[in-house]
């Protein structure tokens, strides 16, 4: 019988922050905003982030019935945004948020953070799995919502959509429907590997099915900023080159005038995508293939559709487990990058390059919708340490934008570098023999 | 035959093998590739500041600024030590 004692716990913590410092009581803050400083009370009289509600009343019963015969047998016409009923082919849309919510507007005056009802942050208790009374039948149907977001009564064949938006973070504000049909990305897929056989790992070849691809809706935070950063470094313009020496000691020197730079930039970002799945958001290239799915975006998320369950179906759904706040240092990070982008035409006159030192960002507001978006994913795992690796060839659902990892046959690879580099040596060492 | 010119040439043979793995490599695996959500977003900015003369280099050797990150959009600096 194995020892099951467990290991020692580690001493508690007892410092500030620890559960045994006694909390504050309740009620109003003890200092009094109107005493602080200025940037102090704006951010204490703050109001609270407000919502947008982005919940549809009418379909929280869980059953998108068709607006004209009342059948819940609906589907996504494949390559638009319209619905349509199997029952009686009667064929309508929803509506688009951008509009209805009015989300490209007031960019540049965002204060504070904006949180759609569908991105607020997901409840510690919230269970996956959602069960449905059928109103048909009186049956029980279970969804599970890590990865589907509709489901059949077994018994009276009514289809349920996942349309309350619980506080799981399975039910976004809106969904960008498929509009790259299936086998447009076969094709598009073979095409990106045929371009890509020779060294390819000889398994992956012999396994090679495309049509094994899977369109699945990933979770977004579709993100507006209004934002300024400040940026500050040295420049150099050359003023004189000149060379010493002569022959094989010849030698280049350079004299510069050296610059303070400063540059401060006000911007606003309109829908910046940032993944809101931790496994997703991870893209570190040693471990996993995801930078691939990073690299199709973006999506013309302006056609988002409000959320109807009914896209959904006969598609496979990845569930949202990361929240604003945890997503925030991301975006900070990407916002910084930007603003370098957007500063280095205005430093183009400096010739011989620009050292930035050091950059701050304020953000000053940020809107944030949550979004399923449609890839097509082709997966093939390769066996190895730790494993192995996944490897992912990813179609954008909306432009058909693909990106793939390819997994390598290393000894192929390295024996064509081989050969090269043995082909070009001997011209070398010719020449080298030769110039004697 | 021993001056730096002939020697750099023995070198070719290594490089381009070194060069040619890691063209094909990244070729099928694609693990440089990322969103350029710098280029790729739609952004409106107003860009403002200064320039100032703080001194001269004479005679170097190096063709660029020390340290150039002008493009190196996603590498990060520190932060300013004060808040003036």
């Amino acid at each position: 019988m194995p020892d099951t004692t467990p290991p020692p716990l580690p001493p508690q913590y007892t410092g500030p922050g620890s559960p045994k410092d006694v909390p504050p009581p309740h009620g109003p803050p003890p200092i009094d905003p109107a005493s602080m400083p200025k940037p102090i009370r704006d951010e204490l009289l703050a109001p609270d982030p407000v919502a947008i509600d982005t919940s549809s009343d009418e379909l929280k019963d869980g059953l998108n019935r068709c607006p004209k015969c009342g059948s819940t047998d609906i589907r996504q016409k494949p390559g638009t945004d319209v619905l349509v009923c199997r029952y009686c082919r009667n064929e309508w849309h929803a509506e688009r948020v951008e509009e209805e919510f009015g989300l490209g507007e007031g960019i540049d005056k965002l204060q504070g953070t904006v949180i759609a009802s569908g991105a607020r942050d997901i409840a510690a208790d919230a269970a996956a799995m959602m069960t449905f009374k059928c109103p048909g039948c009186g049956a029980e149907v279970t969804v599970n919502t890590e990865n589907a977001m509709t489901a059949r009564c077994h018994w009276c064949r009514h289809v349920f959509g996942v349309n309350e938006q619980i506080a799981n973070g399975a039910v976004p504000d809106a969904v960008l429907p498929f509009h790259i049909k299936k086998d447009d990305a076969v094709a598009r897929i073979r095409q990106f590997v045929d371009k890509r056989r020779l060294f390819a790992l000889k398994a992956f070849k012999q396994e090679f099915t495309p049509e094994n691809v899977v369109g699945v809706y990933l979770p977004y935070m579709i993100v507006d900023g209004n934002t300024s950063a400040d940026l500050a470094g040295q420049g150099e313009i050359e003023t004189r080159r000149y060379t010493e020496g002569s022959g094989d000691s010849k030698k280049t020197y350079y004299d510069a005038d050296v610059y303070q730079v400063a540059r401060h930039v006000d911007f606003t970002v309109d829908d910046l995508p940032l993944e809101s799945s931790s496994e997703r958001g991870n893209l570190d290239t040693r471990t996993n293939t995801n930078n691939i799915i990073n690299t199709i975006l973006p999506f013309d998320t302006k056609n988002a559709v409000k959320w109807n369950a009914s896209y959904l179906s006969g598609f496979s759904t990845e569930k949202r487990d990361r929240d604003v706040e945890q997503l925030r240092p991301r975006l900070e990070d990407e916002l910084l990058s930007i603003a370098r982008a957007q500063v280095q035409s205005s430093v183009d006159r400096y010739d011989r390059g620009v050292r930035w030192e050091h950059e701050r960002l304020a953000v000053h507001g940020t809107r944030w919708v949550a979004m399923y978006l449609p890839v097509w994913l082709y997966s093939y795992h390769q066996p190895g340490p730790n494993g192995g690796l996944l490897h992912y060839i990813a179609v954008n659902g909306r432009t058909g934008e693909t990106m793939g990892s390819v997994p390598v046959q290393q000894w192929k690879l390295l024996l064509a570098a081989i050969s090269v580099g043995t082909f070009v040596e001997t011209i070398a060492l010719f020449i080298l023999a030769h110039s004697t | 035959m021993s001056d730096d010119g002939s020697l750099w040439l023995l070198l070719a043979g290594p490089a381009s093998a070194t060069g040619l793995y890691w063209a094909l490599y990244r070729y099928y695996r694609n693990t440089d590739k990322s969103h350029d959500f710098e280029h790729e977003t739609a952004v409106v900015a107003k860009v403002t500041g200064t320039d100032e003369k703080v001194g001269e280099v004479r005679g170097t050797r190096e063709s660029r600024i020390r340290g150039d990150n002008v493009r190196e959009y996603r590498q990060r600096v520190g932060v300013p030590d004060d808040d003036s």
